[in-house]
């Protein structure tokens, strides 16, 4: 399974030292290709296996169980435990009991962690290559790789929902569980000496029947998710399971630190793309059970302004309700000034861009706005006014295509964004005056002159179709974004000149003898003011349905276009590695020929050198076209889903003034008729 | 273009003609006149004026003549210049034909040609040459109005020039004014506006009624003219939005096509639904201009009409007071000898201004009343069009986009 050309050492280090950098554990599980996986794998997938075995073999699940349980387990790592932020992937169930269950995960996990505890000193040197080997299973991109087949995934994919449940009366869940929760949970209970020898006893078991498909590591995660938020389940599964769970530990030998639960968060999400990518029909269905399983509304309300002058600011008040597991409540507020919102989409950017991922962008900052907002005089209400709102609605817009992507809602920064309730360390790399901000326009400009001046040779059909297919979509959307604003400019006019014929009118009827003739066209006037309502509530709709979301479509393509970069400077480095490699090779063949026994020595190391960072480039240009491509797919879906239903609204709204109009014509009707 | 245009008015207004001059009651059917026909040739519109008439003066019961615009305007003068009619509210001429806003529009349009895909421009083009049939058909309609008007009156329908106007089949060779014409015109408007202004400041008027008629008249003139303009932005920006459909539905058609399959279904139907619509917000621009603006702007034309009619009375009274002046004048110089003719002869103006005058008060009152009496129907009747209308068409546009969300529905 493991391919040959993963280059192992390097690329270990690199995942270790990430870590440890950005705690990015996305990074690192994706970097790493596990060649050492492969030898270990065979004891990893039988305990695997086995919780596979008896419900399906399908969904990935079992990293998100743990996932699951790092969450609630959460609170009391809090901040400090980034690994567990990625975990949220896609598929949850929706098992809507939450209240008193996450307690009771709790503490089954805090068992399994005393549990954990103790067996890892023993299994040290085991865990690693297990962890590693857990990453390669889990790994999307690495798919292929996997000896198991693709298809069989596809098809678990389909079944998702319902196995998860199975699974969670099941042992199966308990590994992952256990996993988890001994690495989050510091706290102990007296349970976990029950815990432990139940899982004692089903070890023996699970260990000999485990067969053996890594496919089958990737389902527990489903259904561990689902289980911690159905109520009870965890309880089940603890005592009936948790033999499943020694089996696990002692086999595969994952004491886990937080490293092996890193890993298997990071397949959490790698799954969940790869699922939307992989089968694009049964990921309809399983948006849907995405949707009912995990829900979370991110909504922007209260913008206020705080201090005077050029220092003022404003700031929004963020409610969230959500009943993903490992946000520590449902339902909840905090405040957060607009350069947060600008902090917090670099933070992402910097994180995510480079593993081929589309960072949604954020609302664009406004110097006129802002100034006039924070000179604050009163000529300029009604223009600030309406320049907040378009501000307070795009983002939240922005907050919640954010919270859609199931790897992004999990990051650190995003959840830390969302739940402290506390102000923010100020993000001073947002403002456009810093230095960061000049240094950013330097990097802006050279990679734009990079892009300008390098032309990759595309080898990936796929590739070429879609960056065409983007480049249109993108010059479409400009021209749609002008005539609907056009529209909508026609329409406030349209409004106006309505409201002003409506005062002509009423004029026009106190100056009218005829007092019947006079009634009607007051009537007429009062009939235009409310026409001229309806069609400034249209102009909006046009504004806030149509024109932003048109917008908002603008900026991601840009984002994708990034992305698209981001894959064009891994093939650059690929290409530059190869010619230096073959430059060392001439250098060694020279030395060679001189027979400097020295210097080909040197040769064979530099050569060596460049041979593995060729091969790391060039799976590093791989996965990262790999991970556009689930991207792209999902963005594409969402896309024209969102659309979708963007238009049905917009029709909708059209519809309603409509009926509005006839309710204003049909007053009016009798008014006229009654004039003699 | 325009050749195509004017074939195709000819055929259209053919079948369209007479639709407008519901202002005029015809139960009166001795004197019948329409325009059956007209033919737009570079700047000039040739009308083809019918007449069909059971009167005796006229040697033929059925005949028609080619008149321009200029000719009308010709006629307008003769009643308007003519004292026999001064106590009358003479109808108001016919605009101007004014295709300018359309060329400009048409211009306008090809230049931006390049901007736009074909189908938009297409369509762009067809709205414009819609309206500028339309503006057509309007200017042919006032036309119309004038005439009926007359032939209406039961004293203008007597008038000679009418007759020779109606009859006469040559080129009534009245060629537009020149140079000197106009400026003698223009300073005569000049005096006209001023004594206007004297008078109405300085006269004082005997009769309560006219007074307050006088007041009326100058402030709805005022207002009315107000709404019209009013109205007329407000048409122009409804047709603004219903062309900004076009381009909304094309957008939208050609993101589908980009998007694939799937999305284009949906979108497509969309795009035909907002097509659809912009056909109707169309119809409502135009509608409400037929009925709201050109109805105000037709009783703002007759306002003005009855205003002049309220300048000749006031400036009649002003020389009636004059020749009394004179009489008294006359009379104190009585001593003298000759003196005896003057105060005869002042005498007789006195008498002359006097039942002049007095005539006048009498005949103005009865076109004031029937004034407000036209002006209430034809206010009432084209209000209640225009409900009717904006009903129907938001009723048409709430089952379009019913229709749309039900098939969309299905769709998903």
């Amino acid at each position: 399974m493991a391919d040959s050309r993963e280059p192992p050492p390097l690329f270990d280090d690199d995942d270790s030292r990430k870590d440890d950098e950005n705690d990015d554990l996305f990074t690192s599980a994706v970097q790493s290709p596990v060649s050492e996986g492969g030898s270990l794998t065979p004891t990893v997938e039988e305990d695997v296996e086995k919780p596979g075995e008896q419900t399906d073999p399908l969904s990935d699940s079992p990293p998100e169980a743990a996932a699951h349980s790092t969450i609630q387990a959460q609170p009391s790592d809090s901040t400090s435990s980034p690994l567990f932020s990625q975990s949220p992937s896609l598929p949850r169930a929706d098992t809507p009991p939450m209240t008193s269950e996450p307690v009771d995960l709790f503490e089954s996990c805090s068992l399994g962690g005393n549990d954990s505890e103790d067996v890892t000193p023993t299994a040290v040197g085991p865990m690693t290559a297990g962890q590693e080997q857990v990453s390669t299973m889990s790994d999307p991109f690495f798919d292929d790789d996997i000896p198991d087949d693709p298809t069989l995934l596809m098809g678990s994919l389909v079944a998702p929902p319902p196995t998860p449940q199975q699974d969670l009366t099941s042992p199966a869940l308990a590994p992952a569980l256990h996993d988890e929760t001994s690495c989050v949970l510091d706290s102990t209970t007296d349970l976990d000496t029950t815990i432990k020898a139940e899982k004692e006893v089903d070890l023996v078991p699970s260990v000999s029947a485990s067969a053996l498909e890594p496919v089958d590591m990737e389902e527990p995660t489903d259904d561990a998710s689902n289980v911690v938020e159905t109520e009870a389940l965890p309880q089940n599964s603890s005592p009936g399971n948790p033999p499943v769970f020694l089996d696990d530990i002692d086999t595969s030998e994952i004491p886990l630190g937080n490293e092996p639960e890193e890993v298997s968060l990071d397949d959490n999400d790698d799954t969940g793309i790869f699922q939307s990518t992989a089968a694009p029909k049964l990921q309809l269905n399983q948006n849907d059970n995405e949707k009912k399983d995990e829900f979370i509304e991110i909504t922007v309300t209260d913008p206020q302004k705080i201090g005077d002058g050029m220092g003022a600011y404003m700031a929004y008040k963020v409610t969230t309700k959500t009943n993903i597991s490992y946000f520590r409540k449902q339902h909840w507020s905090v405040m957060r000034r607009f350069s947060d919102f600008l902090g917090l989409h670099s933070k992402l950017v910097e994180k995510h861009l480079h593993s081929g991922r589309i960072v949604p962008p954020a609302p664009q900052k406004s110097a006129i706005g802002t100034t006039k907002i924070k000179l604050g005089s009163d000529k300029s209400a009604e223009s600030s006014i309406e320049f907040i709102e378009k501000r307070r609605a795009a983002l939240e817009r922005y907050m919640n295509r954010t919270a859609a992507h199931p790897t992004l809602r999990g990051d650190p920064d995003f959840r830390e964004f969302v739940e402290l309730d506390a102000e923010l360390p100020r993000a001073t790399q947002t403002s456009a005056l810093s230095s960061a901000g000049v240094l950013r326009l330097f990097n802006r400009v050279g990679e734009t002159v990079n892009k300008m001046t390098f032309k990759m040779d595309e080898s990936d059909q796929w590739f070429e179709e879609k960056t065409q297919q983007i480049e249109s979509l993108d010059n479409q959307l400009h021209k749609l974004h002008a005539s609907l604003e056009g529209l909508v400019n026609y329409r406030r006019e349209l409004a106006i000149s309505t409201a002003i014929f409506a005062k002509s009118v009423a004029v026009l009827s106190s100056v009218e003898e005829h007092s019947a003739l006079s009634r009607a066209l007051h009537q007429l006037s009062e009939a235009e003011e409310r026409i001229h309502t309806i069609h400034n509530a249209q102009a909006d709709a046009d504004y806030f349905h149509m024109a932003e979301t048109t917008k908002d479509y603008i900026a991601l393509i840009a984002a994708v276009k990034d992305v698209f970069h981001e894959r064009v400077k891994a093939f650059q480095m690929w290409q530059h590695s190869q010619q230096m490699l073959a430059k060392k090779r001439e250098a060694k063949a020279k030395a060679e020929l001189v027979a400097k026994p020295d210097k080909i020595q040197q040769a064979q190391a530099e050569v060596t050198e460049w041979e593995t960072k060729v091969e790391r480039s060039q799976e590093e240009f791989e996965r990262i076209s790999k991970a556009i491509k689930k991207e792209i797919d999902q963005f594409e879906i969402i896309r024209v889903k969102d659309f979708k239903e963007t238009l049905v609204k917009y029709l909708e709204a059209l519809m309603t003034s409509q009926q509005q109009i006839i309710k204003v014509w049909e007053t009016f009707i009798p008014e006229a008729k009654a004039i003699v | 273009m325009m050749d195509v245009m004017e074939e195709v008015l000819h055929a259209e207004t053919n079948g369209t003609k007479g639709g407008r001059s519901d202002t005029v009651d015809l139960n009166d059917s001795s004197l019948q006149v329409d325009i059956s026909d007209a033919l737009s040739e570079r700047e000039k519109v040739k009308f083809t004026v019918h007449t069909k008439t059971t009167l005796a003066e006229y040697t033929k019961p059925e005949f028609s003549v080619v008149r321009q615009h200029e000719e009308f305007i010709w006629l307008h003068d003769r009643f308007d210049e003519n004292e026999d009619y001064a106590g009358f509210i003479i109808p108001p001429p016919p605009p101007r034909p004014d295709f300018d806003a359309s060329r400009e529009k048409l211009q306008k349009l090809g230049e931006g040609e390049g901007s736009m895909t074909k189908e938009e421009f297409n369509k762009m083009k067809q709205e414009l040459e819609a309206e500028y049939l339309a503006t057509f058909k309007k200017t042919v309609a006032m036309h119309e109005v004038f005439l009926t008007r007359l032939a209406q009156h039961p004293i203008f329908r007597n008038d000679h020039n009418f007759k020779v106007f109606l009859e006469y089949e040559q080129d009534l060779s009245v060629r537009s004014k020149n140079k000197k014409e106009k400026v003698e015109g223009l300073i005569k408007n000049f005096n006209k506006t001023t004594d206007e202004l004297l008078l109405s400041a300085t006269q004082k008027d005997v009769d309560e009624y006219f007074e307050k008629e006088k007041g009326f008249l100058l402030e709805y003139h005022m207002a009315i003219k107000d709404s019209t303009a009013k109205a007329d932005r407000m048409t122009r920006c409804h047709k603004n939005v219903a062309d900004s459909y076009i381009k909304l539905s094309s957008g939208l058609s050609q993101l589908g096509a980009i998007e694939g399959p799937r999305f284009e279904k949906f979108v497509n139907k969309v795009s035909e639904a907002f097509e659809k619509g912009r056909k109707v917000e169309g119809r409502v621009a135009s509608d409400e201009d037929l009925k709201l603006s050109d109805s105000l702007r037709y009783y703002m034309r007759d306002t003005s009409a009855a205003k002049d009619l309220l300048y000749r009375r006031l400036r009649c009274l002003a020389n009636y007071e004059q020749a009394n002046k004179n009489l008294d004048r006359a009379r104190a110089k009585n001593k003298d000898v000759h003196a005896g003719c003057f105060v005869q002869m002042a005498e007789l103006a006195q008498q002359n201004a006097c039942e002049k005058f007095e005539q006048m008060s009498e005949k103005a009152k009865e076109e004031l009343t029937d004034f407000k009496m036209r002006r209430v129907a034809a206010f009432k009747k084209n209000l209640v069009e225009l409900a009717e209308l904006e009903l129907k068409h938001a009723k048409a546009q709430v089952q379009l986009q019913k229709n749309c969300l039900q098939s969309l529905e299905e769709e998903c």
